[in-house]
């Protein structure tokens, strides 16, 4: 047997798919009686067929070293993260809330920066921001959304609280992983989707399509819309080549767009140039125009954020909307909810300390062995401290970074985050995990994707989940448990019995 | 269709066919040099010149010996024409265009790429080379077939046959070139008239023609007949006129180029003009006119380039 479930060690941790040892979520029922019943001789089979798929489908991330582009396997665990129905809804309703506030917020700090004025954002945080753009200062976007795509991360402490880590407004990534995790599980395990009620997450690319497409300056026609990337030396190429296939929109460098003298935007095509009404771009504010940003900038298009300001081209997200994606303003988000909504937030976040506030940063500064520290603006997982583990010495080095640069840092408690059965090389074991889910925001609604991007610490008792730094993933199921009772008509009872009896 | 990438997926063809068109060379030559006896020098040396690779080769190599050349025309990263590296660029060009073909093109690629990249040594040594060999030409000719299914016959499934075509026909007009120079060199030397026909029916399976050549020429395979028929047949896919023609044909869905026009009709001209027996009579007569038609691809290919790919 494979999976012997009564050895699963969960015990002082929260564990999506137990209650505690031996007793599984209701969600997560069916999957773990299922998989009991497959041999070890099966799972090795299995195993072959998903990293075949893997590898045949090319879902890879790319790390640039040494002049040479290195093409990773997507690493991946089989055993899939099950989030019952209900709670989902919950969760949906607290992202919708928070990219709401979140696009308020930005609309009102390059706007009359009432949320100043009222002194519930202090103005020093602005000041300092590494990502406010005073080119930005007075401009409308269509709908007054700034964010149009959002990519939130979740985690789950001990006593199962969901909390929000962070919200990635600049160009978040990952999207497509979840997207392929799901053609890849669907490989390995087909027979579990005949009989358990798993959601779908494939509108995701025709959602998209339809909040870029809403941006468009030239409304009634059929827009002209394009994704620019960085190029194929970007770590998430493979995913934006995948959502422009997706889309059927076009994948285009830099280099072939031009912005003229009319202000509109061009690409250069095999007949000439033609014009461009809305850009997905996955380059970085500070790359996207050369005239407006860094001049050094050849990933870019010069004009890009004149054609934007005279309203000649839909941008997605607007630049600047990275002010709010900074972990110093983070800290203000549950008040941004009240401020703008006047509704109590729905998901918490976790609780944090501002170093830039005297009286907090003397906190921080005697609890650095506690908490886990981490620079306002950077991504990827990169810079951080975590206290418990770190050395003496990069305790007292992050001490002094905090000291000549306090409102760069900010510090939360370390949370255990849950885990979720996991298969290493020994055996079936629990690791950390946490969860990404996409938030696509165009006016009148919100859509958010069904689950999102779980991605798993690898190493034994590690918390960090990026995958440059040794993290995996796992599909991840949004299980409908009302109607698990009653099976599809389109399903047979043979069907259903033959599963291995599942239920 | 972003010029960019119209000229990315003409490259992907070209690439593409030159993986092929070099694996079905090296097993071809293998084959040639069983049935001639040993004083004969063709050895594998010719290989090089038909890939018009001469001073890599003897940057990294002392001796023409047959490891040699295998390794450099199959696993050697340092020659930009070795499977190998055709088969690298093509996937590395495929990222970048991988929005504009079936999904299956990319997987299929990636088979194709990792199967050269794990058995490409293996294929240095006689006894398996066959095999891979035999593996890499089915492997592409996979990608041709996903390619003919699945995609649409939009503007870019056209820069890609331009792209095969042309390859096609540089390949073509090179083993011509250097076959027949061997062919008129040697005849000074020792006699190689009774080797010729084998010489000349290797020049066929190269291309593989043979089957071809034998159904419509209903002839025995001789230096006129096979310079005739892949030069001026217009239903063989490697003749010089048949890829001439494919091009041609691409042009009603592009934008106009008058110079792209002709360019494929001086070319056209050279091939339908040849006047076969005096080209072979003649020293370095087949050579010159070969070398005509590498300079006539030559311009065909700048022209492209300045109505697509550099477009403004």
């Amino acid at each position: 047997m494979a999976f012997e479930w009564s050895q699963y060690q969960c015990e002082n941790v929260y564990d999506e798919l137990f209650e505690r040892p031996g007793a599984p979520r209701p969600a997560a029922q069916q999957l773990l009686s299922y998989l009991k019943g497959i041999s070890a001789k099966d799972l090795a089979d299995r195993r072959l067929a998903a990293d075949l798929a893997i590898k045949v489908m090319g879902i890879t991330f790319t790390v640039y070293s040494e002049g040479k582009t290195l093409d990773r396997a997507w690493p991946f665990d089989m055993i899939p993260r099950v989030i019952a129905r209900k709670e989902w809804e919950r969760t949906e309703r607290g992202l919708k809330q928070r990219v709401n506030a979140l696009n308020h917020f930005i609309q009102d700090i390059y706007g009359d920066q009432k949320i100043v004025k009222d002194k519930i954002v202090p103005a020093e945080v602005l000041v300092d921001s590494v990502n406010f753009r005073p080119q930005c200062v007075g401009v409308q976007p269509k709908y007054g959304v700034w964010a149009h795509i959002c990519g939130s991360d979740l985690v789950r402490d001990r006593d199962g609280t969901l909390y929000v880590l962070e919200d990635n407004l600049r160009v978040p990534s990952g999207v497509s992983y979840m997207l392929e995790n799901r053609m890849v599980i669907k490989r390995v395990w087909p027979e579990l989707f005949e009989t358990s009620n798993i959601l779908p997450v494939d509108d995701y690319p025709a959602q998209l399509y339809d909040t870029l497409a809403a941006l468009s300056p030239r409304p009634g026609d059929q827009p002209k819309m394009v994704l620019l990337t960085p190029g194929i030396y970007n770590s998430a190429y493979f995913e934006h080549a995948y959502l422009a296939q997706q889309m059927g929109i076009e994948l285009v460098e830099g280099t072939d767009l031009f912005v003229d003298d009319d202000d509109c935007v061009y690409m250069r095509t095999i007949y000439g140039p033609k014009r461009v009404d809305v850009i997905y771009r996955r380059i970085d504010d500070l790359f996207i125009d050369p005239e407006a940003f860094r001049p050094d900038s050849i990933l870019g298009v010069k004009g890009l954020m004149r054609a934007w300001i005279r309203g000649k081209v839909g941008l997605a997200n607007a630049p600047g909307a990275g002010v709010a994606d900074d972990k110093v303003i983070y800290a203000y988000v549950p008040a941004m909810i009240k401020y703008y909504l006047d509704e109590e937030p729905i998901l918490p976040n976790v609780p944090s300390f501002l170093c830039m506030d005297a009286k907090q940063r003397k906190h921080v500064l005697a609890n650095l062995d506690k908490l886990v520290v981490k620079p306002a603006n950077e991504s990827g997982g990169y810079g951080m401290l975590i206290g418990p583990r770190a050395s003496k010495e990069e305790r007292e080095k992050f001490r002094g970074l905090i000291e000549s640069n306090p409102r760069n840092y900010m510090a939360q408690p370390t949370l255990s985050l849950s885990t979720a059965p996991t298969i290493t090389d020994e055996g079936v074991e629990p690791r950390h995990l946490d969860l990404r889910p996409f938030i696509l925001s165009r006016g009148e609604s919100t859509y958010v994707t069904t689950g999102g991007l779980t991605r798993v610490a690898l190493v034994k008792g590690s918390l960090v989940v990026n995958s440059s730094q040794g993290g995996g993933s796992k599909d991840t199921w949004v299980v409908d448990l009302d109607e698990e009772a009653e099976p599809r008509p389109s399903q047979s009872q043979a069907q259903s019995q033959s599963s291995g009896g599942a239920r | 269709m972003l010029s960019r990438v119209a000229d990315n997926l003409y490259w992907f063809g070209r690439y593409l066919q030159r993986a092929e068109n070099t694996a079905r060379l090296i097993n071809v030559n293998a084959i040639l040099m069983l049935d001639l006896p040993r004083r004969m020098t063709l050895g594998w040396g010719p290989l090089i010149e038909i890939v018009g690779a001469e001073s890599t080769f003897r940057e990294h190599y002392e001796e023409a010996t047959e490891e040699n050349v295998v390794r450099f025309l199959i696993a050697d990263p340092r020659n930009p024409g070795s499977i190998q590296s055709s088969v690298y660029n093509a996937r590395e060009i495929l990222r970048t265009v991988r929005d504009t073909m079936p999904r299956e093109t990319w997987e299929r690629v990636n088979d194709l790429y990792f199967y050269v990249q794990e058995r490409g040594e293996a294929g240095i040594p006689r006894a398996q080379r066959q095999g891979v060999l035999s593996e890499v030409v089915n492997r592409t000719l996979l990608i041709y077939s996903v390619l003919t299914s699945n995609m649409s016959r939009d503007v870019g499934f056209q820069f890609l046959r331009i792209g095969t075509s042309l390859e096609q026909c540089d390949m073509t007009s090179r083993i011509l070139d250097v076959r027949s120079t061997r062919l008129g060199r040697e005849q000074s030397g020792p006699d190689l008239s009774p080797f010729e026909n084998i010489i000349w029916m290797s020049v066929l399976r190269s291309l593989t023609a043979y089957q071809m050549y034998r159904k419509h020429m209903k002839a025995r395979v001789n230096g006129a007949g096979v310079l005739r028929f892949l030069l001026q047949n217009r239903e063989f896919p490697r003749s010089i006129m048949f890829c001439l023609s494919q091009v041609a044909s691409t042009l009603p869905t592009l934008p106009e180029s008058r110079k792209i026009e002709r360019a494929i009709e001086r070319i056209r001209a050279l091939a339908r003009d040849a006047n076969i027996d005096a080209l072979l009579k003649a020293e370095f007569g087949v050579p010159g006119l070969m070398d005509e038609i590498q300079i006539g691809l030559g311009e065909l290919h700048e022209a492209l380039a300045a109505a697509y790919f550099k477009a403004e």
